[in-house]
């Protein structure tokens, strides 16, 4: 009897967000999915037409492209973007002066305030092949010829995952902060008894107790994969497009641009099956139900 | 993991197809436009501006992306000048940013506005594909205003004409043409001759770049730089090129993808290879491009006419004693003398189906052709941007920040003269613009070939591909893509 | 303390934190640059902002541009508002989203992977794709043209819902237990215990939903018309639209442009301290012995 009082309280608590979700998220789905198999106008009617949208994205090249683009950039910033803020997080945690960590955290965490249009702007200019600085350290530094990174199709993709590791480090950081912030210090202490040197409470204590916080930073991440938008948007241009055009530019491209708001929404609903596929596989990899 | 699936497939199935049944009922009522809930009318645009004069004239309500004030407070009077102007209730949204996602959002949730600004012969186009538009063609030919050729050349209307030959849109102001600029100053001082032939051009630009033309001893300076491929226009010109389609014979043909523009790209990698072209022309956007123009770093851009004014204007304003003078200048004519160049999509208004006020949209579309309707949307409102002192015109702190464009910079009415001298260089360089200039054609399938076309263009411009080989890329993907026809 | 001393004297971790601190100053560096090189073109004159190769120093100093942005916009109203819309719109987004946290650490409560696949599922959705129905379903509530529209947007989140339920999970389950013998019900658990023990991982998901509702740009754009409820990022956006793509002789010069961006981010650098101290290693300490 007292479970099931509690249960139900439990199920209250959940009320609002559900509502909230099905109103602001899944009634507009359903709204975008039926107009996927509309010839959706906007203005007067709008006649189902079956799958045509699906098939008209299916058909078209530029689409597919866009899929090996999003995952190829996608699936760089998801492993990099997991790994590089993790070890500098770990770098982070063994700073002993407060004043440093402090300093520290909080200019890693300054791109991640600016938009994509600053920073794009920015990496640009760096990257420029004549007064970039990069190409001024690499002639200076190894005598190297400069290199356009922004227009040889080689460069495009390394710089697209570069660069969004690079903004979102100090963000991805904060949230193995707070994991690492949150084990007890009792198990480093007992670690420390039993004369474990910083190495091996690194790896018997940090990681293992952070195994959480990973998984559901992965998880996040992946969910983010095929909505990398606003960098794209900012960074590409003609000569490297076909390298990282991403499915979110594909659905601009059609929707906004064009109007062609039926296939539009037909390649957002393909956008939402990959997401699905990649996320039931990361769940199920990672455990994440497994609590 | 089956079980997973089947959850997850089970929860989504069910919850859209119980929201889709809901909302194919709400649809069948937004479908049509007339049949507006009162609910409909309480959401629609804001009484942003002129609320406080509710005005016999009727209400009106304006989206706009250029035109209004350039401040969200700036903008609530500039509605209110509107309204005081036409007698109307006017109510004015510019958007900060996103201006498309606007549109878009407003036409297709049936929000209702009587006129919406649009800066795209494609967008008007794919408009009236879906209904969106209404048919001005009655309206414009039996407005004593409007079809007066003195106020807008009988010929611009065909800019604003659907498949079907009628019209759609009327004009928020004369939309000016990309043209090469070139500092003068620097051809004086080289000693060197306005270009006319591939070859001048060619030792003007290296000039540019050898010749130390600002004069600090140091080799920084580029000959020429772009930001688009539309920007070498001028210069494709010299093979007869026009850039995106053209018709030859009903069939449709993209130049910059034929084998005549193979030396023209040639020509330009030789210039990226020479070092005479900035060699961030990939990345540019047009303000970095015109930045390097203002800060003596490069000798030719292309960009608009107006701006011929605008750059001598604004050195002349840092600087009362500068030397720098860019001049506009036409393209390199074709062996034939035919001279291509490049003019901008119209922006234009379009009173949406929906539009619940079609005739006090009329009413001030009328008025945007007159006098007083060209002022306000050059110059601004009176007593917040200008002053009027025995006809004297005088432009305040906030109007020169405005710098005489509220949307309406240029205007197609020769009767109304603008109260202060042009800016020097505009008027050589629009005149080569009205002799010259022809717009481009985009056809719907355009987006998808400029990918390809642009793509190889630049690969072979910036010498990393043969200039053979890419324009053979080009109308290879081109045709198999069926977006040209030979 | 003592053990740490004696460990911290080998050469090897010497040798450590100094490699250590080096790679963390040069990563400093590079974060610091696109900050710098703002607030460089927004301290220059309006001419010299436009050349090419500022980089890290102003030239031409100048505060002119901050002098514009303050002349021309009156940023009073939109700074409320904008302080509304986050402060409100956050703290709601913090409490509702942990509370959905809170129910999915439950064990043994049925329909708990359903409940997270339809939370994830909510993850997934393309915005381009539902701007008009979310348009509509704002219209039918009434909310255009109203704050609460921008307080709603993004009320809440799978992404913090699932965020709040990982630190939640490094709460000791066995208080919770012992709380429940004491005869309190789950809100009071989570209210009392779990809302102060996971302050971490609430200072985590405030900070970054303070940052992105600050900055929030598309929602106000389609929501809202009316001037007066203007937010300040959609004020200083107005000011530095560049129409480039149509002829105009309008130009905003870059040193206005980089003032804007500084002005709406100074805010953002001012409330991270405050939210910083919960990163610090030790604070956990105190809770875990309360």
């Amino acid at each position: 009897m007292r479970t099931l009082k509690r249960q139900g309280m439990l199920y209250i608590m959940m009320v609002p967000v559900v509502l909230y979700f099905v109103l602001f998220a899944y009634y507009p789905l359903a709204r975008g999915l039926q107009a996927s198999f509309q010839d959706y106008k906007l203005m007067g009617d709008r006649p189902y037409i079956g799958f045509d949208n699906y098939e008209t994205v299916a058909h078209d090249p530029t689409f597919w492209n866009a899929l090996w683009n999003t995952l190829a950039i996608g699936g760089g910033i998801l492993v990099a973007g997991f790994l590089a803020p993790l070890i500098v997080a770990l770098s982070l945690n063994e700073v002993w002066s407060r004043g440093f960590k402090k300093t520290a955290q909080l200019v890693l965490y300054v791109p991640h305030l600016l938009s994509w249009v600053v920073i794009g702007g920015i990496c640009i200019f760096l990257l420029s092949p004549d007064t970039g600085l990069v190409n001024l350290l690499l002639a200076k530094g190894f005598g190297l010829a400069p290199i356009n990174f922004m227009a040889e199709e080689g460069w495009a993709r390394v710089v697209m995952v570069g660069s969004a590791v690079w903004k979102d480090m100090g963000y991805n950081c904060i949230l193995f902060l707070a994991g690492i912030v949150a084990i007890s210090p009792s198990l480093f202490e007992a670690a420390r008894m039993d004369g474990a040197t910083r190495w091996q409470q690194l790896r018997y204590v940090t990681l293992p107790q952070l195994l959480s916080t990973m998984k559901v930073i992965l998880l996040l991440n992946t969910l983010g994969l095929f909505r990398i938008f606003d960098q794209i948007f900012v960074m590409r241009n003609p000569a490297i497009a076909s390298k990282v055009d991403v499915l979110m530019m594909y659905t601009f491209q059609k929707g906004i641009m064009e109007i062609r708001i039926g296939p539009a929404a037909a390649a957002s609903f393909f956008v939402v099956l990959f997401t699905l596929l990649l996320t039931v596989v990361v769940r199920r990899m990672t455990r994440f139900d497994e609590v | 993991m089956k079980r997973k699936i089947h959850a997850l497939l089970t929860v989504t199935t069910a919850s859209a197809l119980l929201l889709s049944a809901c909302g194919g009922k709400e649809n069948g009522a937004n479908a049509s436009p007339s049949a507006a809930s009162p609910s409909d009318s309480a959401a629609s645009p804001s009484a942003s501006g002129g609320a406080s004069s509710p005005a016999a004239g009727g209400k009106l309500a304006i989206l706009a992306g250029n035109v209004g004030g350039k401040t969200p407070e700036g903008n609530t009077e500039f509605a209110k000048a509107i309204g005081s102007l036409t007698g109307l209730d006017v109510t004015l949204d510019k958007p900060a940013s996103d201006y498309d996602q606007k549109v878009l959002t407003a036409l297709g949730s049936g929000a209702k506005y009587d006129l919406i600004e649009v800066s795209d012969v494609a967008k008007l186009r794919a408009f009236i594909a879906q209904g969106v538009v209404t048919d001005l063609t009655d309206f414009v030919q039996g407005s004593a205003e409007l079809s007066d050729p003195s106020v807008i050349p009988s010929g611009e209307w065909e800019q604003l004409k659907g498949a079907d030959g009628k019209i759609y849109g009327v004009f928020s102001k004369f939309q000016g043409a990309t043209m090469p600029i070139v500092r003068k100053d620097w051809l004086d001082k080289l000693k060197l001759q306005e270009p006319k032939t591939l070859d001048e051009l060619y030792n003007v630009l290296k000039a540019f770049k050898d010749g130390d033309p600002d004069g600090d001893g140091k080799p920084n300076t580029y000959g020429l730089s772009t930001s688009g491929l539309y920007d070498i226009q001028g210069i494709m010109s010299a093979a007869g090129l026009k850039y995106r389609y053209v018709m030859k014979d009903g069939k449709r043909t993209i130049p910059y993808a034929s084998d005549a523009a193979i030396p023209m790209y040639e020509w330009f990698a030789k210039l990226v290879k020479e070092g005479i072209m900035d060699p961030n022309f990939i990345t540019n956007d047009t303000a970095k491009m015109r930045n390097l123009f203002l800060t003596d770093r490069v000798g030719m851009i292309t960009y608009w006419d107006a701006w011929v004014g605008m750059f001598n204007n604004l050195k002349q304003q840092e600087d009362p004693k500068t030397t720098f003078v860019a001049a506009g200048m036409a393209s390199i004519p074709a062996s034939d003398g035919t001279i291509l160049m490049r003019r901008g999509d119209p922006d234009f208004w379009i009173i949406p189906a929906n539009a619940p006020h079609p005739d006090a949209a009329k009413k001030f579309l009328e008025f945007w052709h007159t006098k007083e309707g060209i002022t306000l949307g050059s110059l601004g409102v009176e007593g917040q941007d200008y002053t009027v002192d025995n006809g004297t015109y005088t432009l305040t702190e906030t109007g020169k920040a405005a710098n005489m464009d509220h949307g309406v910079p240029y205007w197609y009415n020769a009767n109304v003269k603008s109260p202060f001298p042009p800016l020097p260089g505009v008027t050589e360089a629009m005149a080569l613009s009205k002799q010259y200039a022809t717009l481009e054609l985009a056809l719907d399938t355009w987006p998808d070939a400029e990918k390809i076309v642009t793509n190889y263009a630049l690969k072979a411009m910036s010498g990393q591909m043969a200039a053979k080989d890419a324009v053979a890329k080009m109308q290879k993907e081109l045709k198999d893509a069926k977006l040209i026809d030979e | 303390m003592g053990i740490e001393r004696f460990e911290r004297m080998g050469w090897k971790n010497r040798t450590f934190d100094v490699l250590n601190a080096v790679f963390l100053i040069v990563l400093m560096l590079t974060m610091i640059v696109p900050f710098l090189n703002v607030a460089a073109l927004a301290f220059s004159s309006g001419m010299a902002s436009m050349r090419p190769d500022i980089i890290l120093f102003p030239k031409d100093f100048s505060v002119e541009g901050f002098a514009t942005v303050w002349h021309s916009l009156d940023l009073k109203r939109p700074f409320a508002n904008s302080v509304i819309v986050t402060v409100a719109g956050t703290a709601l987004h913090v409490l509702l989203s942990s509370m959905a946290g809170y129910v999915l650490i439950q064990p043994h409560l049925p329909g708990k992977k359903i409940m997270v696949s339809f939370i994830l599922l909510t993850m997934m959705i393309p915005q381009d794709a539902i701007l008009i129905p979310l348009y509509l379903v704002n219209k039918d509530l009434h909310l255009i043209n109203t704050l609460g529209s921008l307080i709603l947007s993004g009320m809440i989140s799978g992404f913090s819902i699932l965020l709040m339920r990982n630190y939640f999970l490094g709460v000791p389950y066995e208080m919770s237990e012992s709380a429940q013998i004491d005869g309190a019900g789950p809100l009071r658990i989570f209210a009392s215990m779990y809302m102060r023990l996971a302050k971490t991982g609430l200072a985590t998901v405030t900070l970054f939903e303070f940052v992105s509702r600050w900055n929030m740009l598309t929602a106000p754009v389609l929501f809202i018309n009316d001037p007066a409820k203007n937010t300040l990022q959609v004020a200083l956006k107005s000011m530095i639209v560049d129409a480039s793509a149509t002829s105009s002789n309008f130009l905003v010069t870059t040193n206005v442009r980089m003032a804007g961006i500084l002005i709406s981010i100074i805010p953002l650098l001012a409330i991270y301290p405050f939210v910083q101290r919960y990163f610090m290693k030790g604070l956990m300490l105190g809770a875990n012995k309360e």
